[in-house]
């Protein structure tokens, strides 16, 4: 009879799928185990333990204080400013350099690509104080490279490349976000298939048109996700800012920091800003993913 | 020709910065636009003055302890993550990666600073929260190189195929999954260890007065004296480039053994 022998296999389908589920619970699970337990509790609980902390002041008592102040105080209000502009000029110096310094390194010979791309990776594990200092030394106000330049073309010693204003700062930084963005990008420069642009070459398509519809498109997906990495990156940094300028620059990091573990200790307060930077950062990624579906789909 | 001149731009562009502290370190002193002398001298005082000598003894540990809970941890988990299915495990694979994006240093710091003050686990302040801290950041590199060794390698077919040879899940794991894995293990290991070594941003914020680590001894040195800080930089410096080294080369040794 077919309808048994039809039950029969789905029930032997079912009790197979049971049993790779139960075999799966057990040992996956178990491997799995010590990972969730470790975020469980030293990544999600604390957060959400500073996140509870902020609705509380100082001495117990429920409040939006910290929340108000954090949009409302002008030191705040221009520490999220300055975070904001920062990090997006990080990012896009760090996004535009890296896609060049990937775009050159795909052409070049393998040997050469794989030394440049080794060396590349080197600032990722780079302390944020080895950098500023490197940088101190050399462009720092009596800087080799600022000695150089004042002697060659006679100039006073008033006259420097300023390391401890925003410009200087972004270069400093730079030296992690370009790297960082080349790593990235190389690996999308190397799925790009030069095949694809020799189709397009051969049907008519010019050199614009071939970037506009080919390269582009290829690109972008790849491009937005190291932006979001740069963009997240930067709304957390301030080791290099502090070890440049201390608490001269006003950064949402730096409040954090200030509030967290300096003299203007203040745990809530911190923990309140904390939770604007971790909302900022999660709206730049969401737009930034979703710049990257709503691309994906004009295509097809 | 212009590719060329490119790349000895790009390559002096990493390079010039990180030989800055590094002849600063061999110099007597350096205040003009040539170094003058040769000397020894500030290494000497890492080893010899016991604050910074300790602070490297600190850091060492951390920077074992963060591999070792890593290894506890990562691993395992990339090997079952590899293995679960596209619908919550591919749902964990990108948590482990957007994770530390939402969650930078500062904020984990933020947190773990006022999350253990109390027994039982009164860690704030303690070497303990300082690994806990420095595995956190570590994570996402070990876990993304392992898992990638995992895919490379096929393992689920690999373990078919053992298993059907009448092996064991210990004796896949022993004789045939983990040694097919250790370069990338070892990768991962690496990268943590001198992310470790550098790391200032969460250890300044957890570390307190009993773990002070070789970054928190440089960062007091920037502001006091410039020639044991260049010391210390240039330390840091040789980490991160014999770990890279050592890394490539493991690289390296996987390509081949794959091709034979």
């Amino acid at each position: 009879m077919p309808g048994v022998s039809a039950m029969t296999a789905a029930l032997r389908g079912i009790r197979g799928e049971a049993r790779r589920a139960t075999r799966f619970f057990s040992v996956e699970l178990l491997l799995l185990m010590p990972f969730l337990v470790f975020v469980g509790l030293f990544e999600l609980y604390p957060i959400l333990n500073m996140a509870f902390r902020s609705l509380f002041d100082q001495n117990g008592n429920f409040t939006l204080q910290n929340y108000i102040n954090a949009f409302t105080k002008p030191q705040f209000q221009t520490a999220i400013r300055n975070s904001l502009l920062f990090a997006t000029a990080a990012s896009l110096v760090g996004g535009i350099g890296g896609t060049f310094v990937a775009a050159l390194a795909v052409r070049l010979p393998v040997r050469w690509r794989n030394l440049l791309l080794s060396l590349y990776a080197l600032p990722m594990t780079l302390s944020g104080l080895v950098v500023a200092f490197a940088f101190i030394v050399l462009l720092g106000r009596n800087g080799v490279l600022n000695l150089l330049i004042r002697r060659a073309f006679g100039l006073p010693p008033t006259v420097y490349f300023n390391l401890y204003d925003w410009p200087g700062i972004v270069m400093v930084y730079a030296f992690f976000q370009i790297p960082l963005m080349t790593l990235s990008m190389a690996a999308v420069f190397e799925n790009l298939d030069p095949n694809l642009i020799e189709a397009a070459r051969n049907l008519g398509a010019g050199p614009w048109q071939v970037w506009r519809h080919v390269v582009i498109p290829v690109l972008l997906p790849g491009f937005l996700a190291g932006m979001s990495i740069q963009f997240a990156g930067m709304m957390g940094a301030f080791g290099t800012v502090m070890a440049l300028v201390g608490m001269a620059k006003n950064l949402l990091s730096l409040q954090i920091y200030s509030h967290a573990s300096e003299s203007t200790y203040n745990l809530p307060q911190a923990g309140a800003l904390a939770m604007v930077l971790i909302t900022i950062t999660a709206t730049g990624l969401a737009l930034l993913s979703w710049g990257a579906r709503r691309l994906a789909r004009r295509r097809i | 020709m212009i590719r060329r001149v490119l790349f000895v731009v790009l390559v002096l562009y990493i390079v010039v910065p990180l030989l800055m502290p590094i002849i600063f370190s061999f110099s007597v002193f350096w205040q003009d636009i040539l170094p003058q002398g040769f000397t020894l001298r500030w290494y000497e005082a890492i080893l010899t003055r016991p604050a910074n000598y300790e602070a490297l003894l600190v850091s060492l540990t951390v920077a074992l302890g963060a591999v070792l809970l890593n290894g506890m941890i990562a691993v395992p988990a990339a090997y079952a993550l590899n293995r679960a299915g596209p619908g919550w495990g591919r749902r964990l694979r990108e948590g482990a990666v957007i994770l530390p994006l939402l969650f930078p240093p500062l904020v984990v710091g933020t947190a773990l600073l006022q999350a253990f003050t109390r027994p039982p686990l009164a860690l704030t302040g303690t070497i303990w929260m300082v690994i806990i801290a420095h595995a956190i950041l570590g994570f996402p590199f070990m876990f993304r190189i392992v898992l990638a060794s995992f895919q490379t390698i096929d393992e689920r077919t690999l373990s078919e195929a053992a298993a059907s040879l009448g092996a064991t899940f210990w004796q896949r794991m022993r004789y045939v999954l983990i040694p097919n894995v250790m370069p990338g293990i070892l990768s991962g290991a690496l990268l943590v260890f001198a992310i470790s070594m550098g790391e200032f941003e969460v250890t300044s914020m957890v570390a307190g007065f009993t773990a002070q680590t070789l970054p928190l001894r440089l960062f007091q040195q920037i502001r006091n004296d410039m020639r044991i800080a260049s010391a210390i930089t240039a330390f840091l410096i040789y980490v991160s480039f014999l770990s890279f080294a050592l890394m490539t080369y493991l690289g390296a040794r996987m390509r081949r053994l794959r091709a034979s």
